[in-house]
């Protein structure tokens, strides 16, 4: 059987080399695509990640108890935190802390923060811990590093735009952009049609 | 095969070369330029002052915008007193573990004022945000609220 996909490969009727431009196209889908596989699945976990920001913290996970000590007396600024230290049974000092107002104290470690209400006791630990991976794959694609991630992004992006122009010239004939594939280009186009139309 | 693995090769050494480097001090936005630091106390003192003004505090951060990074709070040099330093959505990014460490920002000082509606609506979702000790009191809104921030660019946490 014929290959489909390489028949405007075959030699032009005239003579006259041309470019085999389908097997050019073919062949950069293919090594770009395998090139842009990982930052890919990176880019688009991350995507649907904070996409839904509004609902959950994509990046770290924050959790909050809330425990009761005896009231720690206010007898000087100096000896608050070490008294509200000993209370807590907390042997390392903070990284620092933080009067909010004259009852509340904030004890600052790496990754815990401690609220603490003086006159009730009441602690509130906050605990902070990064989501491992996807941390990671929000810090890339929302290009917090900054430099040099700034154009590997860029590349990425122009390989994702060569991936799609390419890809609509993978297949020829009734599956591919002369026929099925242009019902189905047509309609991914739809979203951004009606974007322009009606929500921009 | 060679050639694809060099290709591979130095893909990885550009992207470990992107990461940011793991230092004691780290930069984030536009380089500071002012030679001189404003107490954070005395912005807040006289806020119209320093409307509009450009200025460089320092202080520890006490609390940073858990959503987006896009805001810290600084801790004035006088007790009780904290200030906003608030950031374009994306340009930079505050971690959160940056609470507790020491902040040496710039920016432009601005002062907002708040219907007493607005602030109220501000402190509710602050404390639901934050799940504070205290019981949101509505009370304490009885008239407009003075809102200090300083919009910048540029800050260096360590």
């Amino acid at each position: 059987m014929r290959d489909n996909w390489h028949s405007d490969d075959a030699p032009p009727a005239r003579g006259a080399r041309s470019i085999p431009w389908r097997r050019w196209s073919i062949a950069l889908h293919r090594d770009v695509g395998y090139l842009a596989v990982a930052l890919t699945i990176a880019y688009s976990i991350s995507g649907i990640a904070v996409n839904h920001i509004a609902d959950w913290n994509p990046n770290y996970r924050v959790t909050k108890t809330l425990v009761t000590v005896a009231p720690i007396a206010m007898t000087s600024e100096e000896g608050i935190v070490p008294n509200v230290m000993k209370r807590l049974n907390l042997t390392e000092p903070p990284r620092s802390s933080f009067r909010p107002d004259t009852s509340t104290v904030q004890l600052f470690y790496k990754g815990t923060t401690y609220h603490v209400d003086l006159p009730t006791g009441q602690v509130i630990v906050e605990a902070t811990q990064s989501r491992p991976v996807l941390f990671e794959m929000n810090q890339l694609h929302l290009n917090h590093a900054k430099r040099a991630w700034t154009w590997i992004a860029d590349v990425f992006a122009l390989a994702l735009i060569l991936l799609a122009v390419t890809g609509l010239f993978v297949l020829k004939g009734r599956l591919g952009i002369t026929g099925r594939g242009a019902w189905l280009t047509a309609a991914g186009c739809l979203p951004v049609v009606y974007w322009l139309i009606f929500l921009r | 095969m060679t050639t694809l693995r060099t290709l591979a090769a130095a893909v990885l050494l550009v992207a470990v070369a992107a990461l940011p480097a793991q230092s004691q001090a780290k930069n984030y936005g536009k380089p500071l330029t002012l030679k001189e630091k404003t107490p954070i106390s005395a912005i807040l003192k006289d806020p119209h002052a320093y409307h509009g003004k450009r200025v460089q505090v320092e202080g520890t951060i006490v609390e940073v915008c858990e959503e987006r990074g896009c805001w810290i709070n600084i801790a004035s040099d006088k007790p009780f007193e904290k200030i906003r330093f608030k950031v374009d959505d994306g340009v930079i990014v505050f971690p959160l573990d940056a609470k507790g460490k020491q902040a040496i920002v710039e920016g432009v000082v601005q002062v907002n004022m708040l219907t007493k509606e607005q602030a109220m609506a501000q402190a509710k979702e602050m404390h639901k945000e934050r799940g504070t000790l205290a019981k949101f009191d509505s009370t304490k809104y009885t008239k407009d609220v003075m809102d200090v921030q300083i919009k910048g660019d540029g800050a260096r946490v360590q």
